[in-house]
């Protein structure tokens, strides 16, 4: 596992937040970007991308985000790397439900795409602290 | 009014004078001339009153006055016996046969009159009683909604047609005489204390009711009046509702993201520099599409509040890091619009807990503040200032801006109300920040108040009563499940008889400890990590006060080896789990006496 937050996969719906996501977090950021549009093409990439954070969308058509977090988290390559939920305003129930299903932290939309790249960094930061080793 | 009345005489020369005299008062009268004849002419038409010979063969005027009795059920029909018989005692017979009256023949005709006068207007008593109580019938029967009335045991005394359509809990038809518990699953007392029940419909699902009780007496007698109205298609509204406004939300929100994104990059010169005559104009977009956002939040609450369907999650709560966390949250706006924010707070302050929803606090603070700040000069100051004093905690917001013009202080906390479209910054306003805000601080339980401050700049003081010593009259339990689901249900169960602070992990537990000791911890050790540390911070947690673990990743062996008893929520219910408790506390009750 990477020493440095160098791979972010993006799970999002719509096409128009992919792009701006990809932008944000590769030409700004410089980060190294994968983005799925779905929680079942996530699922395959994660393995093959191996990302050192992964931003899901909440609300998705086939899987939702929380569904997706959950069966993320199944996959070997995927124990211990932190998942930032993306989200509009959620109310606090609704909000301590997500962080319940294991996510490290919260993005809310809309985000400001310029400091995107530094806003998700402590995320990562709080969850290397967590990973064993 | 004349009296329609029955003439029964066998003897003819008798029964056409009497006849005679009867229409000569005015009446109309039809003869009979025997009993059997009288009976045939009863059961076609009843007349008003009947006057009938003592002495006929056959069917004497004893007997039929008897059979008449029969007849006419409860509708009363005046019998009045004519004899020229002498004696009493034929008198009484009569009188005993059912007869209301008798008269001697030949009949007197101004005693005739005067009798004839009397049960003419107790007839006329007896048909409005009739008629006003077939109103209140048809009345109670064309009402849609089920109304029952119920004795003081809880019994069925009377339904209406709508409620014909009801059922008992066991698909049993509802009758006069079913007790309440079968139709409502409570007891009465438990009934009266309800605003909501759910009954069954007759060969069909439960559904919920709203409940409108009312008790009543008749003469001494304690009834209850229930009247019921249907909620499914209320609450189907509103589940409708609640689900149109998260996905407008998400919907409303989704190309707002794309719109501010695709600017901000734009503006940041992601897509390469802008040239400068761009700027201002991306600035304008951007500005707007922020404030488009606040308008969508603000609609979405103001919905919600209105509606009441917003959860709060009021407890009691130390106010002074609040106040830090919502100067620390809007300090960067302050910091673009040139406007610097101090914070006072005596040390007082620190100690005070006030019962407040965290999260619904600081968004009234940061209301506040930002109207605060928009309304302030370059340089200026705005200043947050807490106190306790004998009515509670107040915390005032002053700013150094241009003040509140009269004519807008009456409605200023009203819907869409902004002072005016001078000042530049306050247009970014929605209209709707005050109404909230004064909304959120009245379901809170405080008020909101605003002042001018020697005419430069206003004052927005909200006050809210201090949390009492005793939180709760209800015995506190702390239940620790990292499942919200489990933790909303055992809330539930559990809501009657205690309070119940539901966390999901210990380190939450503590926190929520040292606010209230509680007097009894369950824990589910699933998800929890080690089940023994687990258990030993349930214990540490309780300290000394009793502890039940309440999940399905245990057996009982694990059980006894950690000395806890433990309820399998896979193998119980809410009856249960009650019972659980309850002897878990008995139990350290005891223990506490004897020790």
């Amino acid at each position: 596992m990477s020493e440095e937050l160098r791979r972010v996969m993006c799970v999002e719906d719509d096409a128009d937040i992919r792009m701006i996501l990809e932008f944000s977090l590769g030409t700004v950021g410089g980060y190294e970007v994968r983005c799925c549009a779905g929680g079942r093409a996530a699922l395959q990439q994660a393995p093959l991308f191996r990302p050192d954070l992964v931003l899901l969308d909440v609300m998705m058509p086939d899987l939702s985000g929380p569904q997706t977090l959950v069966a993320l988290r199944e996959l070997p390559s995927m124990q211990g790397v932190p998942v930032v939920f993306m989200t509009a305003k959620a109310m606090p129930d609704e909000l301590e439900q997500l962080l319940e299903h294991g996510a490290t932290g919260l993005i809310v939309k809309p985000f400001d795409p310029m400091t995107l790249p530094q806003d998700i960094r402590p995320y990562w930061e709080h969850g290397r602290g967590r990973r064993p080793g | 009014m004349p009296l329609d009345i029955l003439v029964v005489d066998d003897i003819q020369e008798s029964r056409r004078s009497l006849c005679a005299l009867v229409s000569e008062l005015g009446h109309h009268a039809t003869g009979a001339n025997s009993g059997r004849a009288a009976l045939d002419r009863i059961r076609q038409r009843l007349p008003d009153l009947v006057l009938v010979d003592l002495l006929m063969p056959e069917l004497d005027g004893f007997e039929l006055t008897r059979l008449l009795r029969e007849l006419t059920g409860e509708r009363w029909l005046p019998v009045i016996a004519t004899s020229s018989l002498q004696g009493d005692e034929h008198v009484i017979q009569a009188l005993r046969s059912g007869a209301d009256d008798y008269l001697s023949r030949p009949v007197n005709p101004a005693l005739l009159q005067a009798k004839l006068r009397h049960y003419g207007s107790v007839l006329a008593l007896q048909a409005r009683h009739a008629s006003l109580a077939q109103r209140q019938r048809d009345i109670l029967d064309n009402i849609l909604d089920p109304v029952l009335t119920l004795d003081a045991t809880g019994r069925l005394e009377e339904l209406n047609r709508a409620a014909l359509s009801l059922a008992r809990l066991n698909g049993q038809p509802v009758t006069i005489g079913t007790p309440c518990v079968d139709i409502f699953g409570i007891e009465l007392p438990a009934l009266l204390a309800r605003r909501e029940c759910r009954v069954r419909r007759g060969g069909g699902a439960e559904y919920a009711a709203e409940l409108g009780l009312s008790e009543w007496q008749e003469m001494g007698v304690v009834h209850y009046t229930v009247v019921l109205r249907d909620l499914t298609e209320r609450r189907q509204v509103e589940r409708m509702k609640d689900e149109f406004l998260a996905t407008v939300s998400h919907e409303l929100r989704t190309p707002l993201t794309s719109v501010m994104g695709a600017l901000g990059l734009l503006a940041g010169g992601a897509a390469g520099t802008l040239p400068a005559a761009a700027l201002p104009l991306a600035e304008v977009a951007r500005r707007n599409g922020e404030r488009l956002g606040r308008l969508i939040d603000d609609i979405l609450d103001l919905t919600k509040l209105e509606g009441d369907r917003m959860a709060l999650h009021l407890r009691p709560q130390s106010v002074a890091p609040l106040l830090r966390e919502c100067i620390a949250a809007n300090q960067s706006y302050a910091q673009r619009a040139g406007v610097a924010l101090s914070l006072e707070q005596p040390a007082e302050v620190a100690q005070a807990e006030v019962a407040l929803d965290a999260d619904r606090f600081l968004q009234v603070m940061a209301n506040l503040l930002s109207n605060a700040i928009n309304h302030s000069p370059q340089g200026e100051t705005v200043r947050v200032a807490a106190r306790i004093d004998a009515a509670g905690l107040r915390v005032t917001v002053v700013d150094r801006g241009p003040g509140i013009p009269p004519q807008f202080r009456a409605h200023m906390f009203e819907k869409f109300s902004q002072a005016d479209g001078t000042d530049q910054r306050a247009q970014g306003g929605t209209g709707l920040g005050l109404y909230i805000t004064r909304m959120l601080v009245e379901r809170m339980g405080g008020r909101i108040s605003v002042d001018e401050v020697n005419g430069t700049g206003s004052a927005f003081s909200v006050h809210f009563r201090r949390a009492a010593a005793t939180v709760s009259p209800l015995p506190s339990l702390l239940h620790v499940d990292s499942d919200y689901q489990a933790r909303a249900r055992v809330a539930r169960w559990l809501a009657d008889a205690f309070s119940v602070e539901g966390v999901a992990t210990l380190a939450q537990a503590e926190s929520a400890a040292a606010l209230q000791a509680p007097a009894m911890v369950i824990g589910n050790p699933q998800a929890q990590g080690s089940s023994e540390a687990f258990c030993d911070g349930l214990k540490r947690l309780a300290s000394g006060k009793p502890v039940l673990l309440y999940g399905d990743s245990i057996d009982q062996a694990f059980c006894t080896r950690v000395a806890l008893p433990w309820l399998s929520p896979s193998r119980s219910g809410a009856d249960e789990l009650l019972a659980a408790v309850r002897r878990a506390l008995t139990a350290a009750r005891r223990e506490g006496t004897e020790a």
